[in-house]
């Protein structure tokens, strides 16, 4: 199959960018959207033309560092998957597909498709983890956590951080991602000791870092790889208000 | 207590916004007694009316009711500026109607509408009654001043009639998404409950919309 891509081309981070078409051939339907990029990479070597620079690791879908905007959508067309995991059988022979980078001002372009996340690792800095010694791996039922607990602290935990949640979100807010590392600790024994602290830091960096608004518009949610739901905003906001009362 | 204006801010504009729809209720409920005949109408609406501006609660209530509205508008106007500046650059093509509903990508277009609504219908009610500004208000036979007189007259109006019901269409999208958001920024994240909640909103949303939208119909017909 062909398809043209009419991908953002941007130098480095001051340079002004724009779109540019790559009319593409030999592409197969089984191919995955990152495949296709590396073909026409491979292309542009041997026309002496520089590379697209473009961010990925696993291509498994669980690294998080895979993550364009295609075709209006963080991660393409699909709900709840990343950009390695879309594959040339969700276009038609001949589509024009416009590829973006994440677009915030926390996340500023780097080079064509990769933006700075470090935002994110900031974020984590102030406060997503215990400072506790743990030494070795302890006997796994020392701490016992009840199912339902521990399903809700997975499910927050399974966010591998892509930024997906600020790229789609109107208002670039980084609510879910940092409501989904809260979320995480603060439900756990672990967790709970620092948990007021914790949300008070993580939200206040989540300020600074120059994020938007939460306008509860349920776009995260979608875009999300892991399918993180929105109600861990919710309950990120129940956790600050405790926090503001009591930490 | 340390504030973070991110949180803040969203918290303002739910509690008043809360308080909003608490109002609306309460001023649907009342206008309700417009859907009545003409005479029965104009005699209860009246002495409701009466009752309103005579009561000093209701007056600190006014107050609350006033400051609801412009916090409303202010903070929504720095949210929107802060929103602006956290994604200065936009997408070319994106497709938000495939991951989530028109209305909460685009709460401040209604929200201005709804203001411009409020605007035009403090003009033409509390601007007369209240400050005296334009025509002399009338009164009834009960001695009240005759409210209903002027909302009849209005609504006789076919250009004010379009504009008071048209007018209800962003007012309960902008409710619809506005209510239930309003609890999510407030901390409410039971599972169960926020099913529920979702569709009270939408239930209130169209209460609402529909109810404020016949209004100036029926009074038109009358």
């Amino acid at each position: 199959m062909q398809l043209t891509f009419r991908i953002w081309r941007q130098e480095q981070a001051q340079a002004k960018g724009s779109f540019k078409d790559y009319k593409v051939g030999e592409l197969t339907e089984d191919m995955s959207f990152l495949e296709a990029l590396d073909h026409l990479n491979e292309i542009l070597v041997l026309q002496d033309e520089s590379v697209i620079a473009f961010e990925y690791d696993c291509r498994e879908g669980i690294c998080g560092q895979c993550g364009v905007f295609i075709n209006g959508r963080a991660h393409g067309p699909h709900s709840n998957i990343s950009t390695c995991q879309l594959h040339l059988r969700s276009f038609k022979d001949g589509d024009t597909i416009v590829v973006e980078p994440w677009r915030a001002k926390a996340f500023p372009i780097i080079k064509d498709l990769i933006v700075d996340r470090s935002a994110f690792d900031r974020i984590i800095e102030n406060g997503a983890y215990i400072s506790a010694k743990t030494g070795t791996a302890p006997e796994a039922n020392a701490i016992l956590i009840g199912k339902a607990i521990a399903d809700r602290a997975m499910d927050a935990a399974a966010c591998i951080g892509c930024g997906a949640c600020v790229a789609t979100c109107k208002n670039s807010s980084a609510a879910l991602f940092t409501a989904a590392k809260i979320n995480h600790l603060n439900s756990l024994p672990q967790g709970k000791l620092e948990a007021h602290q914790r949300v008070l830091d993580m939200t206040t960096q989540m300020e600074v870092e120059g994020f938007g608004h939460c306008s509860f518009t349920g776009a995260c949610e979608v875009e999300c790889p892991e399918g993180i739901s929105i109600t861990n905003i919710a309950e990120m906001n129940a956790r600050l208000f405790k926090a503001q009362i009591l930490g | 207590m340390k504030i973070n204006p991110l949180f803040f801010r969203k918290n303002m504009m739910a509690l008043t916004g809360l308080f909003l729809c608490l109002f609306l209720i309460v001023h649907l409920s009342a206008n309700c007694l417009l859907l009545l005949p003409k005479e029965t109408a104009r005699g209860l609406y009246n002495a409701y009316s009466t009752w309103l501006r005579e009561n000093p609660l209701i007056m600190i209530i006014a107050y609350a009711l006033y400051l609801s509205i412009i916090l409303h508008t202010i903070y929504a106007l720095v949210i929107t500026i802060r929103n602006k500046q956290a994604k200065p650059v936009k997408y070319a093509v994106n497709h938000t109607q495939e991951n989530s509903r028109w209305a909460s990508q685009n709460m401040g277009i209604l929200g201005i509408l709804v203001l411009i609504f409020i605007v035009i219908h403090l003009v033409n009610f509390w601007a007369r009654v209240k400050l005296g500004i334009g025509e002399e208000v009338g009164y009834d036979a009960a001695g009240n001043k005759d409210i209903y007189e002027v909302t009849y007259t209005l609504f006789h109006n076919v250009y004010y009639v379009i504009f008071y019901t048209l007018l209800m269409i962003p007012l309960g999208l902008h409710l619809h998404h506005g209510l239930q958001s309003a609890f999510k920024t407030l901390g409410f994240y039971h599972k169960r409950g926020l099913i529920l909640l979702a569709k009270v909103s939408l239930i209130y949303a169209i209460v609402v919309a529909v109810g404020f939208g016949i209004i100036p119909i029926v009074v038109y017909f009358q």
